[in-house]
């Protein structure tokens, strides 16, 4: 038996054939070597059979003698077929612009709602998230990943603590939780002033208090410099001693400057590539060819695709590589020191705080080991060495 | 004369094909232009070898052969397939005749 299907392909027409004769005409086709099938009598004078769409033309030649009338009834086969679907294609055609709307508006998007600031703060996030190209209407594939978002806002905005980034289908929630700058008190809490540190008194502004130093004088680590009682032995009053009581420190600083270093640096270079993630394949859709830098970062971000509120299992992959390059950094001997001294300034700075002030600098000792400068400096600075002790109750002194 | 002497020869051709039809164990469908018919059952049958149509309707099928006809009687039958000497014939066969004239 034969299975029709190769005629399937280039088209199937069930004829339907009336008048005297039928078997010869029969016979006729079968000697011209076209191919019929599925022959069916109906009545005495009709037969119907299928015959391949493409011997159509040899089968009117044959029945123009015969006195025979032909009529075409059912068209199958891959022909017909396409020309349905071709009629149909508006319908289709539909059904996938509207998919791929969906699509579309499902990864936008498509609010900023932002909760717990005032409106000054929250037109300050609005605007930095601006910058940041998170808008309505833009595209969630192309937007950071949450945890950046939230790190640039807590960085660039200073009203605000801390922000909660959450992305609930189309929008995005902030949580602001601002700071709530109280203005400093000074605590009116009975005190005397200590020194922290071991100095020699240079300069002072006593708010408060009664004084129990002289200028010039060296002081010890704990030394009492401004009490907080003050009057005449039976008439003593306890208040909270203030002031800022200036004393000369010394400080020695070690510091150790290599001569070369290396850094790695990004020079700038970078690629991209966009991907599909279907499943476990990874298919490429922008960004082709190969990362061709010698050392480099890859920075890769996923996002699910969604649809509706429902995520679906294909993820945009964008992949960035940066190159990265190493830099030497070689300094003079003289260069090495200077860099050194600057670090050192710095780091004293540090230590002796805002309205500290370098009075003195002082290299003790230089010398290169190893690739390296080491030297020894010696800092007279200039400090608020006071510190304030609470007074118990009961204390007089 | 002539015509008898091409019987003749016409004779000797039967007689020697009869001959190699035993001695060889040819089929005889081969050597003898006989019709070979294939039968599944009831509802199939398959005829090769035959020479023509003569009537088609859906209860018979009379088909010419080198000798006599091949009568087929039976219900609804739809012929599947045809080819110069196959055909194909499908439906319920009740007989196979047949008629040597």
């Amino acid at each position: 038996m034969k299975n029709h299907w190769v005629e399937y392909l280039t088209g199937i027409i069930t004829v339907k054939a009336t008048g005297k004769g039928l078997e010869r005409f029969l016979n006729k086709l079968m000697k011209s070597g076209i191919s019929i099938w599925y022959i069916k009598k109906h009545g005495l004078h009709t037969i119907t059979f299928q015959i391949s769409l493409k011997k159509i033309h040899h089968l009117r030649r044959i029945v123009r003698g015969s006195g025979l009338k032909i009529e075409f009834q059912r068209r199958a086969g891959a022909p017909f077929l396409y020309k349905r679907l071709w009629k149909n294609s508006g319908f289709v055609l539909g059904v996938f612009l509207f998919i791929g709307l969906v699509l579309t508006l499902s990864n936008m998007v498509w609010g900023i709602e932002i909760k717990g600031a005032n409106p000054a703060t929250e037109y300050q996030i609005r605007k930095q998230l601006d910058k940041m190209d998170i808008k309505i209407g833009k595209f969630q594939f192309f937007t950071k990943e949450l945890d950046e978002i939230q790190a640039e806002l807590t960085n660039n905005i200073n009203a605000i603590t801390w922000v909660g980034v959450e992305l609930k289908g189309t929008t995005y929630h902030f949580q602001v939780v601002e700071k709530d700058e109280p203005k400093k008190r000074e605590e009116e809490v009975p005190q005397n002033l200590v020194a922290a540190k071991k100095a020699t008194i240079v300069d002072d502004f006593v708010e408060e208090g009664s004084k129990r130093y002289s200028m010039n004088e060296v002081v010890k680590k704990g030394q009492l410099l401004v009490a907080g009682t003050i009057g005449k032995e039976d008439n003593t009053k306890v208040v909270s001693a203030k002031g800022k009581i200036w004393g000369e420190t010394w400080y020695n600083t070690d510091v150790e400057i290599p001569l070369e270093t290396i850094f790695q640096v990004f020079n700038g270079k970078e690629k991209e590539k966009h991907f599909l993630n279907l499943g476990k394949w990874e298919v490429p859709v922008w960004g082709f060819g190969k990362v061709e830098f010698k050392q480099y970062e890859q920075e890769e971000n996923t996002k699910p695709i969604k649809f509706f509120k429902w995520e679906l299992p294909i993820q945009v992959v964008n992949k960035t590589y940066r190159e990265k390059e190493e830099v030497v950094r070689g300094y003079s001997e003289k260069e090495a020191i200077q860099k050194g001294l600057e670090d050192a300034r710095k780091d004293i700075l540090k230590r002796i705080g805002e309205d500290g002030k370098i009075k003195e600098e002082k290299i003790l000792q230089q010398q290169i080991k190893n690739g390296k400068v080491k030297i020894k400096i010696a800092f007279t600075t200039i400090e608020n060495i006071a510190k304030a002790q609470p007074l118990k109750q009961g204390d007089t002194e | 004369m002539e015509r008898g002497s091409f019987f003749m020869a016409k004779k000797w051709g039967h007689s020697l094909r009869n001959w190699m039809n035993k001695n060889l164990e040819l089929p005889q469908d081969v050597m003898m232009d006989l019709p070979r018919i294939t039968m599944i059952g009831q509802i199939h049958i398959y005829v090769e070898n035959h020479r023509g149509l003569i009537t088609f309707s859906d209860k018979e099928l009379r088909l010419l052969l080198k000798q006599g006809q091949l009568l087929i009687k039976g219900k609804g039958f739809v012929i599947k397939t045809i080819l110069p000497e196959e055909i194909l014939l499908e439906g319920k066969i009740d007989q196979v005749l047949y008629i040597n004239e």
